[in-house]
């Protein structure tokens, strides 16, 4: 069980950094400092930080900034970046055409 | 319409893939391979460089010519391997969707192999946009897939192999590497790997990483600084290059996607974020398996018994080979994998801090900050030693598992032992014969052959730079650290089949410095 | 043991707006239980998109209705996140002549609740949206439904109720429900964690069923998966939501540029897989949604699907939701059962949720979606 509440309270407000106006996620332009805010507002997984920054949901999918939002979360947090989880994975593997998709041998 | 079903398929062909498709295939199963790329061979056809290891594993083979082989022998087998072929999913029942030709094939098989590989790893400093920031793996693909130069004047970040390998890929390319950089405060790869680009003058900058990429819509120059423990610049270390390249060399990822995706179990290790195998790559699932860095980053040589081991487990899982079968098999492959896994590199040295060498010799403190090994340090290894007349000198001072300069030598001169990562002894006693095939069989040219006279000393070292230079041209002699430390004459170039593309130049210079030259540059020229 | 005024079963959008609007009116004695550890987790990061009245079952309908009128304009200012809410419409398309017949039958049955719905031609229904394939005859069309992102709408409750002063759980998993002393007051976690609470409400999708077992309630539901796929981003092309007579696809653009569709390939609804896994997804969605949509939107052909998932719908067995007490349940508010088209009267049923919660009386009369139907 993890209480938000006192977790918030545990890592403080939101600071700036000098370096906030990073990009992390490049496909979906996500800076460091928005993925740090949202940090700070109650978002401590990757997922719910996909979900409202569109961090990693860009043409990669995560492969590049996976592992920096991973660690950027585990820094804010005070915690091991082995303890922050891995971002669901889905097909495809690779983007791909709609009209390609959609000829599907076995659907059709 | 219909769903294609196959007996194994193996997603990748790139080391740990092949390698399990000719095992299966070896003993009579039909194996279907798909990789998305338009080659097979996965990162093997863009190692340009001979492999570390014993005879087993390749030892001193180039990369791409153990691609070849590995392909010849899976065709032969029978092995489909179809390329073009992205495989979009990995579903419930062990079904497959495959892209190919713009069509999508619903793929079943009995024994799924997921042998993906590694994604390279990103950092992020101001400027990591920038179109010529790009990973080290995509300059080696330009370089010797496309034959293209990533850049003319590059920074490496990074000093882990990848980025070693591919800094001297770089220079073989005729590019100019000005500086590797890591944040970390000791080089990370094979010390032999840095004195290759230490001895030409590239200067290392440990704890040091960029601080800005500059450049309005491409790199024009970087910025690095000094970081401290806590990895925060230290201000007032910057150090400004003009580059037009800025090569990343961070790490791999293991591409696990398509595992996670099929609610493989998955675990979180120092070799990154894979699925929690037994040693032979079977998974959560059963009829899945996994090999090669997609299971844990290591080498291509590791990937390569992996792919075997798990070949094995699909013989005895699809009914090839009895349970006993597979173990002996097991047995032997996992002995020559553990063999790779010794050693000061050796993945559960990870992190650690290592004082001494197998042998209790002092490591060479040089070598991690700086690249080579110091001039006052060389002598305490066992295979420098200086005696009248020639002799092989080899400065290998890591415990890494490699022995194949104990079998180039047919004279005796050079003793490793058993233990493959043992440091080469040089045997004072023993007679060279100036063969040359110490030099040309050490992965890391770390070997010389040193002929001491009174008044002169004639110094062979490997040499893979083109232009070769020429008998009678004179140059400047160059140490361990790349600086000029007296004139040279070249007195011989030798190239052979059996020296594999690595030419052994000897230059003649004052018999006082045989124990400093390392490396020769031609007369005013820059190499 | 924790304590609370209100206890709410559930981290999606229900729930986290059901503790914002208590907070709202005062109360903010409240505790949020998400039984995964992320908020969302569930049907309101996964649908659609949705915010749709036409359509609608008639006991479900006035509940959208409200949600249109009463909270979806105002709600971006309101939470201080960008809900991404499009009134443009939606446009129900048909190909066939039975497929007019259904839609016409569907849009009179909406217009009796008062619901301003109408077919349009098939001129008419190529101008409201040029890139429609020819073969499109025409189209029902409700000029006050759109869509809006349910990522950012549900983590805006989340972080409005947060900061109001809720308290929010993460994986913490409800076991079982307590009557003591006739009243639903104590909330058991799988460590035997327990919370009491005066009133507790139920809104934890399909894990509501199993949690309402332990205190001897059920309702008829299933849960089955549903699948959605994403586009990468697109130049502007229309904004209006999309459905079909057919259910060959529904979708939107989102105002970000990609595209969000939905369909079936008729599988995914006899699917085996544990309640837990999020992980699945039918090999034949993809394939099923693209040729859906590339059969209304030819010019769509090009675009690139970067994504797809999957979510889990509760689907109870007349097709409309579960809401409010439940007679021999005192203490116990449900809302779950939303057929998985939850997310545009959401809103609308956590602010109802809310009022029953403190006692007073909701904005609509909700009887004829009470659990005691199914008694």
């Amino acid at each position: 069980m993890i209480d938000i509440n006192a977790k918030l309270k545990e890592i403080g407000p939101y600071i700036p950094e000098e370096d906030d106006d990073l990009l992390v996620c490049r496909c979906e332009e996500v800076t460091k400092g928005e993925i740090r805010k949202a940090i700070h507002s109650g978002l401590f997984t990757i997922e719910e930080l996909r979900r409202f920054l569109r961090c990693g949901m860009g043409l990669c999918q995560g492969q590049t900034c996976g592992l920096l939002t991973r660690r950027l979360i585990a820094k804010e947090l005070g915690t091991s970046v082995h303890e922050i989880d891995v971002a669901t994975s889905r097909a495809p593997m690779r983007p791909v055409l709609m009209d390609e998709a959609s000829r599907d041998h076995k659907g059709e | 319409m219909s769903m294609e079903y196959k007996e194994m398929v193996v997603i990748g062909a790139g080391p740990a893939g092949l390698s399990a498709a000719i095992e299966a295939a070896s003993k009579g199963i039909k194996v279907t391979v798909y990789d998305e790329n338009a080659r097979p061979g996965g990162q093997l056809f863009k190692q340009i460089h001979k492999f570390f290891g014993s005879k087993e594993h390749k030892a001193k083979i180039r990369g791409f010519k153990i691609g070849e082989e590995l392909l010849n022998e899976a065709t032969k087998l029978g092995v489909d391997v179809v390329l073009n072929a992205t495989v979009m999913g990995l579903f419930a029942q062990k079904e497959l969707t495959v892209l190919i030709n713009n069509e999508v094939h619903h793929v079943k098989a009995d024994a799924i192999l997921v042998a993906t590989g590694a994604s390279e790893n990103m950092v992020n400093f101001r400027g990591w946009t920038l179109p010529g920031v790009i990973g080290a793996g995509a300059a080696q693909t330009m370089m010797n897939l496309h034959h293209i130069k990533p850049g003319n004047k590059i920074l490496m970040v990074g000093t882990g192999n990848v980025g070693l390998v591919v800094s001297f890929q770089l220079l073989q390319a005729g590019c100019e590497v000005v500086a590797l950089v890591d944040a970390a405060p000791a080089i990370g790869g094979y010390g032999v790997h840095a004195s290759k680009l230490a001895r030409t003058g590239i200067p290392f900058y440990l704890s040091h990483t960029v601080k800005v990429a500059e450049g309005e819509d491409h790199v024009t120059g970087v910025t690095i600084a000094e970081v401290d423990s806590h990895f925060k610049f230290i201000p007032g270390t910057e150090k400004h290059f003009d580059v037009d390249t800025i090569c990343v060399a961070v790490g791999l990822s293991p591409m696990t996607q398509l595992l996670k995706m099929d609610g493989v179990k998955m675990e979180d290790t120092r070799g990154g974020y894979v699925p929690a195998c037994k040693k032979d790559g079977s998974t959560s699932i059963p009829g899945v398996f996994a090999a090669g860095d997609v299971a844990g980053i290591e080498e291509a040589s590791s990937a390569m018994i992996e792919g075997r081991m798990a070949g094995a487990a699909i013989c005895e899982y699809l009914g090839y080979e009895d349970h006993e079968e597979k173990e002996s098999r097991e047995e032997t492959l996992f002995g020559s994998l553990e063999n790779l896994r010794e050693g000061m590199f050796a993945p559960k040295n990870r992190g650690k801090k290592i004082e001494k060498t197998e042998e209790g010799i002092d490591i060479s403190q040089n070598l991690l900050r700086h690249g080579f090994i110091g001039d006052d340090e060389v002598e305490r290894f066992p295979g420098v030693i200086s005696k009248k007349g020639i002799h092989p000198v080899i400065e290998c001072s890591q415990n890494i598992p490699c022995n194949p300069c104990q079998s180039a030598c047919h004279k005796g001169c050079i003793a490793i032992g058993d233990h493959m990562t043992s440091l080469p002894v040089v045997d004072p006693e023993s007679e060279c014969i100036n063969c040359g095939m110490c030099v040309a069989s050490c992965p890391g040219q770390a070997i010389f052959l040193v002929d001491e006279e009174e008044d002169h000393t004639l110094i062979t070292m490997p040499y893979e730079f083109y232009p070769l230079p020429v008998v009678g041209e004179k140059g400047m002699a160059l140490g361990r650290d790349g600086h000029e430390v007296c004139e040279a004459e070249i007195t011989n170039v030798r190239t052979s089949k059996a020296y594999d593309h690595t030419a052994l130049v000897t230059m003649k210079v004052p018999a006082k410095y045989a124990m400093t030259a390392r490396f020769y540059k031609k007369g005013e020229d820059v190499l | 043991m924790k304590e609370a005024e209100v206890i709410i079963i559930g981290g999606g959008i229900v729930g986290c707006a059901t503790a914002y609007y208590l907070a709202k009116k005062g109360m903010t004695d409240v505790i949020v239980l998400e039984g995964s550890s992320s908020i969302g987790h569930g049907a309101s990061s996964r649908n659609g998109g949705g915010v749709r009245q036409s359509g609608r079952d008639v006991r479900e309908l006035p509940v959208a209705m409200c949600a249109v009128e009463k909270f979806w304009p105002g709600l971006s200012e309101e939470l201080g996140v960008d809900t991404e809410y499009t009134q443009e419409g939606n446009l129900r398309l048909g190909k066939t002549p039975a497929h007019m017949k259904k839609l016409e039958a569907l849009a009179e049955s909406c217009q009796s609740m008062g619901l301003n719905v109408y077919m349009v031609d098939k001129e008419k229904a190529h101008e409201i949206n040029p890139y429609l394939s020819d073969d499109v005859m025409g189209a029902s069309f409700c000029p006050t439904d759109g869509h809006a992102n349910p990522l950012t709408t549900t983590l805006g409750y989340y972080q409005k109720a947060l900061s109001l002063g809720v308290q929010f759980y993460t994986e913490a998993k409800v076991a079982s429900l307590r009557k003591v002393r006739g009243q639903v007051e104590d909330v058991i976690l799988d460590d035997g964690t327990i919370f009491k609470g005066k009133k507790i409400v139920l809104a934890a999708g399909y894990h509501s069923r199993a949690i309402m077992n332990t205190i001897g309630l059920d309702v008829p539901m299933q849960d089955v998966i549903d699948g959605c796929i994403v586009t990468e981003q697109e130049p502007v092309m229309f904004k209006q939501m999309l459905g079909c007579a057919s259910a060959d696809f529904y979708g939107h653009q989102t105002r970000h540029g990609s595209f969000v569709f939905g369909a079936e390939a008729g599988g995914e609804a006899y699917m085996d897989i544990a309640p837990e896994t999020t992980n699945f997804a039918h090999p034949d969605t993809l394939g099923a949604t693209c040729r859906g949509v590339e059969g209304y939107i030819p010019k769509l052909a090009g675009a690139k699907i970067v994504r797809s998932w999957t979510g889990w719908c509760d689907c109870t067995a007349d097709g409309v939701c579960v809401l409010g007490t439940v007679e021999e349940a005192p203490g116990l508010i449900l809302a779950c059962g939303f057929n998985g088209h939850g997310f545009g009267t959401a809103p609308a049923v956590a602010y109802m949720m809310a009022q029953i919660a403190l006692g007073e009386k909701p904005l609509l009369d909700l009887s004829a979606l009470a659990y005691e139907r199914f008694c």
